[in-house]
């Protein structure tokens, strides 16, 4: 009997405890923490639009520094830089990852290309975070040897000390090819093209041309001579034009050889150089908090 | 009477998460039907997320997979329409995730895999029961891949009145032939052009070819044979070279258009599954 009892009572109070639960879960998967757990979800899988939106829904009910952060830090990888850098400058004061937050501050305009303003802040010192300045200093020195020319770059013990043992060694070698880049020059190219047809293109490493353009000139100029001598003026003419067609556009085509090889040269170069400061994250550090 | 009581505790709790899934599903339905595909894949996502069954992990990723395919991302569509296959249960919703991959497929111009997929499917399904759809699905593959024969032939395996096998029909007999411009090119420079309707380069083509052959063979009537082939090499071989090459662009050219109008024509006018 007093079993009965107890079964009939637990019904009652277990429908009541579901119909409470029901009403309750109709907002249970929109939970202000079931919103941080779906963005953090999403951010890892780099879904960081979709991460933002939960993530801003969350904060409307919590204060989190690392959500806040992450917010940030999600702008920043969509290539959002101006979102990025306003977001990380609420987490610049009172906050655990105050620094974090300064220094990838200061690489959103880096990255989302305000240099001039990235190096107005690092002069001020103004939000310098002192744990990462020397990440810093090292990313205004790779922005200096990018944008410098071979006779106008940082001191070369300076600049490979910067970095780290296992990347000294790489970083000298890039200091190298941009020291010595062996350019071509195109006037010299056009000059010896002019002195002699195809010697240019030999110049600028453009062998199987150079030949051809130097016995084709040659050729044409003798059809042109030995035609106008037997009188036949009509292909004296036609070879007289086509001697000097070859001969300009030899010298034409040498300065412009010389341009190209100088262009492969230097897009070799940056391609290498960006490749592998993609590959070290520009040395810059990685956080783990962000995707455990 | 410790079950009973467990199983009353537990039923409601089981009773309204399953509801709960059950309401994310039917909002993000909605929220697809209604064309929002960016918002569904949201709502699709957070069931799966919380769908700790996997009760969903079909329905939810074949969605999620057709919502990124009407955004056009092709590549996360393949992605999801792969989930979904490896929770698909039966031969059924097996062949509807490799058909939706083999769509996508033609649909980011991948044809080569979609082939390799029409293949697959061919030998490992249950044939009679789909060949239609292979056909189908491969002759769609083809006629984007601008091979309107290979196209044709397989519309012909369903029914040789089969309306895109008309249509693949119409675009073979008013294709020009490539092969053609450039013999009758060979033969006489510029009727090439002409033939696509290109009068002007045909003349064009036709003058140049005459003056250099002229001088040419006018170098040889004087026993000038080096000159004759300097010009002849030079000038008169490279006109010449250059007008069958020309023939054969402009044939290739004309050929694309006629295949944008059929194409045009499907995408407006045919009421048919297209990819």
């Amino acid at each position: 009997m007093i079993n009965s009892r107890l079964l009939k009572l637990s019904v009652i109070v277990f429908v009541l405890i579901g119909s409470s639960t029901s009403a309750q879960s109709e907002s249970d998967l929109y939970s202000t923490e079931n919103r941080r757990l779906f963005g953090d979800y999403l951010f890892c899988q780099q879904d960081y639009l979709r991460a933002i939106r939960e993530y801003q829904e969350y904060l409307k009910f919590e204060s989190n520094d690392t959500v806040r952060f992450k917010i940030a830090y999600g702008f920043n990888r969509m290539g959002r830089y101006i979102e990025s850098a306003d977001n990380f400058k609420s987490l610049f004061f009172a906050s655990a990852l105050a620094e974090e937050a300064k220094l990838e501050f200061l690489t959103s305009l880096y990255f989302g290309g305000r240099k001039n303003e990235f190096f107005d802040q690092l002069a001020r010192k103004t939000y310098l975070p002192k744990k990462y300045e020397p990440h810093l200093v090292r990313l205004s020195y790779l922005s200096e040897f990018e944008k410098s020319f071979s006779y106008s770059l940082p001191d070369s013990a300076i600049f490979v000390s910067l970095f780290n043992d296992s990347a000294k060694v790489k970083m000298a070698e890039f200091y190298s090819r941009k020291k010595h880049p062996g350019y071509k020059n195109p006037t010299t190219a056009a000059l010896l093209s002019a002195a002699l047809p195809g010697l240019g293109k030999i110049y600028t490493e453009e062998y199987s041309d150079g030949i051809t353009a130097f016995l084709l000139t040659g050729l044409m100029t003798f059809l042109a001579v030995d035609n106008f001598k037997a009188d036949h003026d009509l292909r004296a003419w036609l070879f007289t034009g086509l001697a000097a067609y070859f001969y300009a556009g030899n010298i034409y085509g040498s300065a412009a050889s010389a341009q190209i090889y100088n262009a492969g040269i230097r897009f070799n170069f940056e391609n290498d150089f960006s490749f592998y400061l993609n590959q070290n994250n520009y040395f810059l550090p990685q956080y783990d908090f962000l995707c455990r | 009477m410790k079950k009973t009581l467990l199983g009353i505790l537990l039923f409601p709790v089981l009773l309204f998460a399953q509801n709960n899934l059950e309401r994310q599903f039917a909002y993000a339905e909605n929220l697809f039907e209604s064309g929002l595909y960016y918002q569904s894949i949201t709502e699709y996502k957070r069931l799966l997320f919380f769908d700790d069954q996997n009760e969903y992990s079909y329905s939810v990723n074949l969605k999620i997979g057709l919502a990124y395919k009407n955004g056009a991302k092709y590549d996360e569509a393949v992605e999801y329409f792969s989930k979904a296959l490896i929770n698909a249960e039966d031969s059924d919703q097996t062949f509807e995730c490799k058909t939706e991959i083999i769509r996508t497929n033609i649909l980011r111009k991948t044809f080569n895999r979609a082939h390799e997929l029409l293949d697959e499917l061919e030998l490992n399904s249950d044939y009679l029961k789909i060949k239609n759809d292979i056909y189908y699905w491969r002759g769609w593959a083809y006629m984007l891949d601008d091979d309107w024969e290979s196209a044709s032939n397989e519309f012909a395996k369903i029914s040789q009145d089969h309306e895109i096998k008309k249509l693949c029909d119409e675009v073979i007999n008013d294709k020009y032939s490539v092969t053609f411009a450039k013999v009758i090119s060979y033969i006489l420079p510029g009727s090439g052009q002409i033939y696509t309707g290109n009068y002007l380069s045909g003349l064009m083509s036709l003058s140049w070819n005459a003056l250099w052959g002229y001088v040419t063979i006018n170098s040889f009537i004087q026993d000038r044979i080096f000159d004759g082939i300097v010009v002849g090499d030079l000038l008169w071989l490279r006109f010449y070279r250059g007008n069958v090459e020309n023939a054969g662009k402009f044939a290739e050219m004309k050929n694309i258009d006629i295949a944008n109008k059929a194409l045009r024509y499907l995408q407006e006018n045919y009421k048919g599954i297209k990819p």
